[in-house]
Order: C-alpha cells, then structure tokens, then sequence
C-alpha cells in the first residue's frame, strides 16, 4: 500500500512543530518513541507508522488552535479516538500530527424528555449506554468494540453492529455535532432537534473517515430499552437453506433486531471454543433476536419459527437469559475460535443483496478451492453484511499474498453481484485501491471535490479512502496473528 | 422550457447551459415551485418525464424509480406488496394550492416528511443511492442499492433537502418497510398544550414505537375541548391492541379512538390549506414545545412529532420574530408558504454563521460550480 510521499521537509522541521504544539497543549504533547509506539497503528495490525508526533487536546479551543497551526505550516493531520479501526482510517503518517480525542471524554448533558445526549467524542459508545441504562435507556449502534471506541470514532466511520438491521447505523442515530473545520473554525451541524436548515453536512460529515475535520462534541439518540428480547436459534442442513430463510424472514415483513450468520467450519470452532450449545452436524446457522412489546416479539417470533421450518430448519429459543447470553456468546467469539484453528486470519467486510447470498456462498468456495486457502463464514445476515474469515499462514511463502488477493476478489464478487466493498468498517487504507471497482472516474471525482469543499490543503488523513493514481494493488487488512488479534480484549464479530 | 427524458438528455442540456452560463430552475411535478427563495425568470429543464418505476425488489425491500415518479404511484406499486416508503413523504401540494402531481425527488429534495418520520427517520434514513447529473455536465452515482454501505462519502443524504442545488436527480434507490397490518389513532380530549405534549413525549420515550405524535388546539380539530392529543399506534391485530393498552397504562386517562387518520392531514400541510397568512415549520428540541407554543402566540397553529415541529399560520410582519425565537430555542424556523416577496427577503431557513455558510456555498461549487441549477432556492 503506497501512501502520499513522506515530506522530509516537515519531518526535519521536527522539533520546531512539537515545541509550538507545546505551547497549544501544555500538557499533552506525546514526542518521544515509547510514547509514539503505543500510538503506531490501529486495528488494521498490518500496517505500523510512527507519527510525527502526537498531541492529545483537552477541549476545542485547543482543537482549533493545533489546526490552525497545520494549516498555516502545511502539515498533515490524522485524526484518531480509541484507535480500533478496522480499515486503518487512524493509520498515522511519518510527516503528520496525529490528533487523538481520547482526553475529550464527558458527558456533557442527558436530556431524556428530548431523548438524547451530549457528549464529547472521547466518550467510549459502551459508556453513553451505560451513562442512561439504569433509567431504562440505551443507545442502539452496538459495533463489536463498542467497549473501546469512541463516539468520535463512531461518527467517522458511521459504525453499525449487530443490531442495526432494526435501529440503523450511526447516522440515523446522530442528531448533531460540533466539529473543528481544517482551518480551525468551529461550526455545529444540527443538535439537539436534528435540523441543520441548509444541507445536510451532517450525513456527509458521518462515515468520512477523519477525511473532514475533527468532531468535538456529538449528540445522538437513546432509546427506550425494548421491554422483551428473545432469543433464536436456527439449524440448516445446507447453506442455501439458511440463505433462502434469510431472504424468506426480510421479505416477510418481519424485521429482527439482529440476525446473525454462521457456517458449519466457524459454528464447530465455535463449539470447540466456548461450548454455546450450538447443534452438531448443522451446516449453517442463524441467530436471532426479537425485540419490542411482548405481543410484537411473540407474533415475530411465531412467524420465524414458521418461515425457518419452510426452509427445511429447526428452531430453538433461548428459555431463559442465562442461555440467551450462552447463544451470544459463541457468535462473538467467532473471530477469536477460528483464530485458535488458523495460524493467521484475515476478516472482510462487504454487503451484498440478500438474494445473492446462495450465489455469493457458492462462489467464495469456488474462489477458496482456486486459492487452496480455508475461510469461514459468519455475517450480519439481516442486511447482507458479510464478514468472511480467510485462513492463512504467514510461515508458508507466499500465503499472506494469497490470502489477501482472496479477499481482494472476494469484494470484487460483492461488488459484481450488486453490493459495495464495505458495509460497516470503511475503506481507510485497506479498501482504497479497490475504490475503483465500485465508483467510476466521474463518481470517485465528485466525492474529491466535496472533500476539497472542506479541506482545500488536502491535509486531512491524506492517502485514505481514495486512490491515488501510482498507488499499487496491494491490500491489507485485519491480520491475526496466533489467535492474537490487535486489541485482543476486544470482542470482534 | 426544455423537456428531457433520459439521463444522457439531461447531461446535454446541463452542458449546454454550462456553455452558456445560463442558470435554470428544475421542475418535475411543479408543486414545490413556491418554496424556498424565488430563482427568478429562468429557464425550466422539465425533468417529469423521467418517470416509472425502474426495479422493485419487494423480497430486499429495495425500490429503484426514476426521480419524477409520482408519489401516488410509487405507493400504490409498494401497497401491493404490503409495503411503504419509510419517510412518510409529505404531498405539499394543497397546501401549496397546486394541481401537479408531487414525485419522489420532490419529495426527497425538499426534506418533506409527513408524521411517519417518527417511526423509521426522514427521507435522509431511506435514500440508499442515487444517480444525478452534476453542475458539470457529468453523470455520477452515490450510495447504492444495498441496506448498510459504509463506502465513500454519504451523498445520499446530502441529496435529500438539497432543494434541487446540487444534481439533476436521474434515478433514485429507496430502502421501503413492512406496512403495518393495523394502525389507529388514539385521542386524548380537552387537555392543554402543556398537558398533551407532556402525554406525547411519555409515548415518544416508550417502547411503543409510535406512527404518529401530535398536538391540535381546539380550532384545528372537531369536538376535542380546549385540545386533543393524537397518537398513532400500528402492528399486527394482537400487538395493536397490547400497545393501545399499555398507550392507556402509561397515560392513565381515558382516550378514544378516532377512525378515520388523522394524520393524513397534519403531515402535509392540509390543515393549513385555508388559511391565510405565511405558514412556517418551527423545528425545536421537543420538550421546549409548549413553552414556544405560547411565545409564538399564534392563532392557528399545530406540534406534529411529538412537539418537535410547529406549523403555524403567521402575519408576513412576523418572520423576523419567529425566526428569533426559534433562534433562542436552537431551532430552525422554516418558511413554507408565503409570497414572493416575503420568501425573496427571508429564505427559505434564516442565514446560517458565516463560517458554516462558507463551507455551504463550497460544498453547493463542489457539485455545481457555475451556481445553475435552482440558484439562490435553498
């Protein structure tokens, strides 16, 4: 992966922008190497720079101050929460300030008659849930490191999870925010009511990947919790079956809080790993969550249970909570129980139509067969959102290359069959070669000049999402080594 | 007036005018012409022949259509199949006192929402992807035709309350729902604004997942006193009749049912149809909704999604006014109807900070540098 040529301009002139960084942050300025490390990658482990330094603001005025300064020197900025991108949109630069927000971090104000809160984008999303549960509230995007990532990091890459298939992604979760433009002035974008009155910037501000400028206070929804949640739990006895169900359950009206995709080699492991109880023998399985007021969940749940026994599957329901969390447990444990069985691991993200699932199934066998490498199957079936996990092992020469053209072609599929390269962790450096399967030239150029539109330098984490012309073919992605993802108390899925 | 019928026609005709530096104002169904600061004596590119529905696919709950299909069609095509647009679309039209046919990119350009907004968001949360022509003379795409899709930057949103400034619309993909077996609407008679919004904010923070929230004074509805509370519940016959139930256990009053929907009249404008005066949409932090109700002192008025929107019907003397205290309120007052003259002197929404108007007008030259389509609307 090629990224903008390093200025040795600005990496000479060092010390000079760490000391007037100093000025702006007295206190939080991170100069010297062991400092630096901790900040060299994100969850996209492959890839490792150094930044040129690192500052840590404590309040926006700060924020405005250390981009007024790179705009008037020229220097890149990188902007970074909790560092748990999956795509390495927070992947630092060698000539560019890295930016991290994780000091912003109250809880500004919750307001429940309005159903909302205001909070700095340092706030973890766990912890926005966890500042209104006990008055029977949540906030509903749930990505899988939800107890890390911050709400700024959210908003730049308009996280999902697995409930978004009924409470959508950030962006339909967000209300406003406030954000520092490249040239350091201070503009908020909707609020408290939602309205912007003008164009939404806000949609186009969420999921731009620290491409825009920097969020420094963010207003999003909470919910009242549902007052019932179960739990179910389908066996298939082939994989087109459970595609079918899929397409079956969307297409009858009926719309899960979350349902979940597993295939036979990831459903064993599973097994193996933490004993969920899943049924042995099953080549595919789904589960399923309903929730709502109780006659809402039981009529939804009569009519899974009915429409997956159409489909040739068995249904089990979770009696009690105790199994409901056991169900869960083995579908979150799915990247850590392969990575057990697999020396490396690689994990895509693409959404496809759901009826192109059986097809898009097939396929990747086929493409698994042609490249001689495993994969398994485990996905957020309710909106076609796959996450395919690519065996591999770096020891054998040759096999991280084949690994990762595997899953360049397995996007590739995605996009042919109609879908998108990415459905929930961005494009960052690790799909951004592959920009120009989905986009043409005209499309690809006109999201160049909104980006232009707000930041005229190009200075903003220059070298993510879009292609540069040289740039070679190479892809990277979530790498694990011996079972050992980047951030390994993470659950990932 | 040019009338085109293709996307190839419509690049043509945009070229043409770049060549010419020749500004013009794009009309489908011409109902939403009187919104928003007036462009002027400009040339019309008549774009209402892109219509019908390009694919449905009812088992993705996916629609594609061209922009100018009209609303009446695209929600016949999706009641066959049980199935609805998730932003309720808003058919100004009456309001407005047009005979067209209001279209989908009307719809969605304008940002109309009927009271459904509340259940699944506005037109922003169900445009999934879109094909336009730019101020270039280039065709391009945004978004696609899947649910979820994190590639790129969200242009779809941008689109929708873009008032036509930044594309010709040629082809549009909405995400569509389940329509509900049952829906109706329960009323709670004769209690004061303060009273009924505090009942629809108790809804609102429920699990009930409302359709429908709304306040009416005594002079905007028949025989309910002093005022009416109106809350629309939908589902299947059995859950339908638990969430009217458990409506009842979390208010504690005696509601009654009203048959016929209400709500098809709010969303819209059509209480407002007859009468005189500027009609403005004050968009507020709900809970501040009685207290604005009583600043605004206004005659004729209504709070539709839970007191997070107030129509009323104002004297043109009093824009500034409104828009002052919607200002306060960190609201956005928003002109709807009114004459020439009124909206050529306060816009369509009041003037944004200078910074943030700056980064509009860069965002707008990001799309359509040379200022043609519907200049000075939005």
């Amino acid at each position: 992966m090629l990224l903008p040529p390093t200025d040795a301009k600005i990496v000479a002139r060092r010390a000079e922008i760490v000391a007037s960084l100093r000025e702006i942050v007295p206190d939080g300025v991170v100069a010297d190497p062991s400092g630096l490390a901790t900040f060299d990658a994100d969850a996209l482990g492959a890839y490792h720079q150094m930044p040129l330094v690192c500052v840590l603001p404590s309040n926006r005025q700060q924020v405005s101050e250390i981009l007024k300064y790179a705009q008037a020197q020229g220097v890149p900025i990188v902007p970074r929460g909790a560092g748990t991108s999956l795509s390495g949109g927070a992947l630092p630069r060698e000539d560019g300030i890295l930016i991290g927000m994780g000091r912003m971090k109250r809880i500004l104000e919750i307001d429940y008659e309005n159903g909302c809160i205001v909070v700095e984008p340092g706030v973890t999303n766990l912890n926005i849930t966890k500042a209104v549960e006990a008055n029977g509230f949540y906030y509903a995007p749930d990505p899988s490191s939800q107890i890390a990532c911050t709400i700024g990091g959210n908003v730049a890459e308009n996280s999902g999870g697995l409930h978004c298939l009924k409470y959508g992604l950030t962006t339909n979760n967000l209300l406003g925010v406030t954000m520092v433009l490249p040239g350091g002035e201070i503009v908020t974008l909707g609020g408290k009511c939602g309205a912007q009155g003008g164009l939404d910037l806000l949609g186009i501000v969420t999921g731009s990947e620290g491409l825009l400028g920097v969020v420094v206070e963010v207003v999003v929804k909470i919910l009242r919790k549902a007052p019932v949640t179960r739990t179910l739990l389908a066996a298939f006895s082939s994989v087109p079956a459970a595609g079918a169900c899929v397409a079956a359950i969307i297409a009858d009206g009926v719309v899960p809080a979350a349902m979940e995709f597993m295939d036979r080699r990831c459903a064993e492991a599973v097994e193996d790993y933490n004993q969920p109880g899943y049924p042995p023998g099953a080549e595919a399985i789904l589960i399923m969550d309903a929730d709502g007021v109780e006659a809402d969940v039981t009529h939804a749940v009569s009519r899974i249970t009915d429409i997956v026994a159409g489909c040739g599957g068995t249904t089990v329901e979770a009696t009690d909570e105790k199994q409901r969390i056991r169900i869960w447990s083995g579908r979150k444990a799915a990247f850590a129980a392969m990575g057990r069985i697999a020396p490396d691991m690689i994990c895509m993200d693409g959404t496809i139509p759901r009826h192109a699932l059986p097809q898009v199934l097939e396929e990747m066998a086929q493409l698994a067969e042609h490249y001689q490498l495993g994969f398994c199957n485990v996905f957020h079936a309710g909106d076609g959102n796959l996450h395919p996990l690519i065996c591999f092992d770096t020891m054998k020469e040759g096999e991280f290359e084949k690994a990762e053209a595997f899953g360049a072609d397995i996007l590739r599929l995605c996009v042919k069959v109609g879908g998108v390269l990415s459905g929930e962790h961005g494009i960052g450096v690790e799909k951004r070669d592959l920009m120009t399967e989905q986009f043409g030239e005209a499309d690809l150029e006109q999201q160049h000049r909104l980006k232009c539109a707000f930041d005229s330098q190009g200075l903003f984490n220059p070298g993510k999402v879009f292609p540069t012309l040289s740039a070679c073919v190479e892809q990277g992605h979530i790498h694990v080594h011996g079972a050992q993802l980047p951030h390994p108390h993470l659950p990932r899925y | 007036m040019s009338k085109v019928a293709n996307e190839d026609q419509v690049a043509e005709f945009v070229r043409a005018a770049r060549e010419a530096r020749s500004p013009f104002e794009i009309v489908a169904g011409g109902t939403r012409r009187q919104v928003g600061r007036p462009v002027g004596d400009l040339p019309m590119l008549d774009v209402s022949g892109l219509s019908g529905i390009v694919k449905y696919e009812p088992a993705e709950l996916i629609i594609t259509a061209q922009p100018a299909t009209s609303l009446t069609e695209i929600k016949a095509v999706l009641a066959e199949k049980g199935q609805r647009l998730g932003f309720d679309p808003a058919d100004w039209s009456r309001l407005l006192g047009s005979n067209g046919a209001a279209t989908l990119a009307g719809a969605a350009s304008s940002d109309a929402s009927g009271s459904g907004k509340l259940r699944h968001g506005g037109a922003r949360d169900s445009l999934l992807g879109f094909r336009a022509v730019n101020g270039l003379g280039e065709a391009f795409r945004g978004g696609a035709k899947v649910v979820k899709n994190v590639t790129g930057f969200d242009l779809p949103k941008l689109m929708c309350g873009a008032y036509g400034t930044l594309g010709v619309l040629t082809e549009m993909t909405f995400r569509v729902y389940p329509q509900p077996q049952f829906a109706t609407t329960l009323c709670l008679s004769d209690v004061t604004p303060e009273e009924g919004f505090a009942a629809l904010r108790k809804i609102a923070l429920s699990a009930l997942e409302p359709a429908g929230l709304a306040y009416l004074p005594g002079n905007m509805l028949a025989d309910v006193g002093q005022g009416a509370a109106l809350i629309k519940l939908e589902g299947a016959a059995q859950p339908l009749e638990e969430k009217i139930a458990l409506a009842h256990g979390l208010l504690g009053n005696a509601m009654h049912r009203i048959e016929d929907d209400p709500f098809a009249a709010i969303g819209c404008g059509e209480k407002f149809a007859d009468i005189t005066g500027d009609i403005w949409r004050v968009m507020i932090p709900r809970v501040e909704a009685p207290r604005i109700v009583k600043e605004l002192n206004a005659k004729y008025w209504l709070g539709d999604w839970a007191g997070a929107v107030l129509w009323l019907a104002a004297d043109p003397s009093e824009g500034p006014r409104i828009r002052a205290i919607a200002a306060k309120a960190d609201g956005q007052a928003m002109l709807l109807r009114a004459s020439v003259e009124s909206r050529a002197a306060l816009g369509l929404f009041a003037p944004q900070p200078p910074a943030l108007a700056t980064l509009g007008r860069a965002v707008k030259a990001a799309f359509d540098p040379l200022s043609l389509f519907n200049p000075g609307r939005l």
